[in-house]
């Protein structure tokens, strides 16, 4: 797995690419956590993510709840095929803010 | 007397009054047969004979069970003596039935029985009687009684009473006929009630295994219901949960209980699986409810096959018999008092356990009329015979062994006196295929020999940086059996976060070990086993987590119960560790 954290419009856009999985989830975990702390809006992209696993979908609703607890913002961004389908089996599809574009992000954020 | 003999002639010689009485007695038969309603009938039977015979009034009276009584069934005309009730030989009446021969009392005011209660009470005067009994061959079943010819002088004569006899024994048949009918239906009735009782039952015992299943039975009741029963089942995690009961009395009481226990075994061994607890539960729930007096004697039990432990609790019951495979044997006591007598089986302690390696023996537990059935006038069959028996049928598939049992008493050509059942549990397979089957294999289990294909099988450490090679393998090998990407994908996730719980929860931070994973193919399943080496799992503590509860983690085995058609852990290995079976259908 690698990821990459960049700045555009007012926003953290941290992307990851590759497999999401046991081994990788607690280095996204900390990427995510770490970002966080920041504490500007995030989208974080998973265009790039082959496989996602329940520890991966596991750091995402862990970031999600501090993002809350802080007030900020916190989306998906592009979520492939196979990430979706994963976050559709833990019913989690409708808890995330899931963007289909940074486009689309970046008009909702106004 | 002249007079007499004249109205005699007149009777027999007049072929239309034979032919009118023939037709009475026809229509007294048919009325008979085609009513269920004796005392309705009776009436109809009387009401022809007075009218026929011209009587002011008549009485139809019959002995009771005990022949003590007469009583008065049905009555026509001018008196009302229905219910009066008098001794078998009081009165004329009486007379009539115990000398069983009919009576003119052409005056009676010259007969000494002549009871005139009846008149001062009704103002009625009685002048002359007829009275015929009625009976079949020599079984008394009691008389019809006329009183005062209608017309002329009011008397009646000998003739009349030629004509009465005849009537009444035809009465006579008629009514016993009824009353046969009548008690052949309610026989009837109880033999089906008894039937369906009985076939209720037998649908209580379990059905018969295929003899490589290590647990066996048979319930042979003395009469159609029997007051045993016996149960077995498997759980989930592979053990199998047996239990052999003997209610105290007989009839129908007995099988009602019977019933009732057998029930709440059924019931409450799905999720109590030890035997101690099961057994405390179903006494608190048949003392509460039991008819006083009634007890059941039980022995539940759960035998692990990939183990052969097996432990028991015994309510009451006879000692069930080990036989070891060195040959001998030993037996297991009863620790507590049978079940209903007591609300708390052992002073608030759970009921007491034995726990104990069959180690390729086996184990059976029978009720009382096994060991007191009678194999010859006398003399009943003991411990020591059973235990000959055992010895002598060794070598014989278990049924069969239970077979020559059951058969030692049922042959010996005397009536069953009590209840036949026993129950084996029959370690012998089990013990062979645990030697058979060596350390870190994964053990096949019996259904898939056949029609299958190992795809896939892979050992490795279980360490999350292996994760990505286990799922690329089991891609690859999907992708082989020709499923669809979703498919695929499914069962890369499943086996993926299996691997997950192994190295998280069953190896945790304290173990390490491999893995083995093996892929087969079955017909259109998928199927998946993973082995571990890590202490046995808590199998009940292993839930989907509720997943309207926000929050990390917990979702593996929820995907996997999604995923996955079926996904459960197996007997665990013999020699230690975890199987877990997952089995996908492929489109």
């Amino acid at each position: 797995m690698k990821h990459q954290i960049r700045e555009d419009r007012g926003h953290l856009i941290v992307s990851f690419e590759g497999d999401v999985d046991m081994q990788n989830s607690p280095e996204a975990r900390n990427v995510l956590l770490k970002n966080l702390e920041k504490k500007m809006p995030i989208l974080v992209d998973l265009s790039q993510v082959s496989y996602i696993d329940s520890s991966g979908v596991a750091s995402l609703v862990e970031s999600l709840q501090t993002a809350k607890r802080n007030n900020s913002e916190f989306a998906l961004v592009s979520v492939s095929g196979e990430a979706r389908r994963v976050l559709q089996l833990a019913r989690l599809d409708k808890i995330f803010t899931i963007h289909e574009t940074l486009e689309d992000a970046f008009a909702d954020a106004g | 007397m002249a007079r007499q003999e004249a109205a005699e002639i007149q009777v027999f010689d007049s072929g239309e009054h034979f032919a009118e009485q023939i037709e009475l007695l026809a229509l007294m038969g048919r009325d008979f047969a085609t009513s269920l309603d004796i005392e309705k009938t009776l009436f109809k039977t009387l009401e022809h004979i007075t009218h026929y015979m011209d009587a002011a009034s008549g009485a139809l009276f019959l002995l009771d069970e005990s022949g003590e009584h007469l009583r008065c069934e049905v009555c026509v005309g001018e008196t009302e003596i229905t219910g009066l009730v008098l001794k078998s030989d009081q009165g004329i009446v009486g007379r009539s039935v115990q000398n069983n021969s009919g009576e003119v009392i052409h005056d009676v005011a010259t007969d000494p029985d002549f009871n005139n209660a009846v008149d001062a009470e009704t103002g009625f005067t009685t002048k002359s009687i007829l009275c015929a009994p009625i009976s079949v061959q020599e079984q008394k079943i009691g008389a019809i009684e006329l009183i005062n010819r209608k017309s002329g002088d009011g008397l009646f004569v000998q003739s009349d009473l030629t004509m009465l006899e005849a009537m009444a024994s035809s009465a006579g048949l008629a009514i016993l006929n009824a009353r046969m009918a009548e008690s052949l239906v309610e026989q009837e009735r109880v033999r089906r009630e008894l039937e369906l009782a009985a076939e209720i039952q037998r649908s209580l015992l379990p059905s018969a295994r295929d003899t490589h299943f290590p647990v066996h039975g048979i319930n042979q009741p003395a009469r159609e219901i029997s007051g045993d029963f016996y149960d077995f089942f498997p759980l989930p995690d592979g053990r199998i949960c047996f239990n052999l009961g003997d209610v105290s009395g007989k009839g129908m009481n007995a099988a009602l209980l019977m019933a009732k226990t057998a029930s709440l075994f059924r019931c409450l061994g799905k999720t109590i699986h030890d035997p101690g607890p099961l057994m405390s539960k179903v006494n608190e729930e048949i003392f509460e409810t039991v008819t006083r007096g009634m007890f059941v004697t039980m022995v539940a039990g759960v035998y692990n096959p990939a183990t052969g432990v097996v432990r028991l609790a015994n309510a009451g019951h006879e000692p069930p018999i080990f036989h070891k495979a060195d040959g001998s044997f030993s037996f297991i006591p009863a620790d507590v008092p049978p079940l209903g007598i007591t609300p708390h089986l052992s002073d608030g302690e759970p009921c007491p356990e034995v726990e104990f390696q069959l180690d390729g023996g086996a184990l059976y537990v029978f009720t009382d009329g096994v060991t007191e059935g009678y194999i010859a006038e006398g003399v009943t069959l003991e411990v020591e015979g059973v235990t000959d028996l055992l010895t002598a049928n060794a070598g014989l598939p278990a049924p069969e062994r239970l077979k020559k049992i059951i058969e030692r008493i049922s042959g010996a050509d005397l009536p069953l006196r009590d209840d036949l059942t026993i129950l084996s549990v029959d370690d012998r397979s089990c013990a062979e295929a645990r030697r058979k089957t060596p350390r870190n294999e994964v053990p096949v289990s019996s259904d898939s020999v056949q029609n299958r294909e190992t795809l896939l099988k892979l050992q490795f450490p279980g360490k999350p940086d292996r994760l990505r090679l286990v799922r690329s393998s089991v891609s690859e090998t999907a992708k082989l059996c020709g499923c669809n990407t979703e498919d695929i994908e499914a069962i890369v996730i499943a086996v993926d976060e299996a691997c997950q719980n192994i190295i998280r929860h069953a190896y945790g931070a304290t173990q390490e070990g491999d893995i083995i994973l093996e892929i087969r193919r079955r017909g259109d399943e998928i199927v998946i086993f993973l082995r571990d080496f890590a202490d046995p799992v808590d199998v009940s503590k292993i839930k989907p987590r509720d997943l309207d509860e926000i929050r990390p983690g917990g979702l593996g085995t929820h995907f996997i119960q999604e995923l996955m058609d079926e996904a459960k852990f197996l007997a665990p290995p013999a020699d230690g560790g975890n199987l877990m079976r997952m089995i996908k259908k492929i489109k």
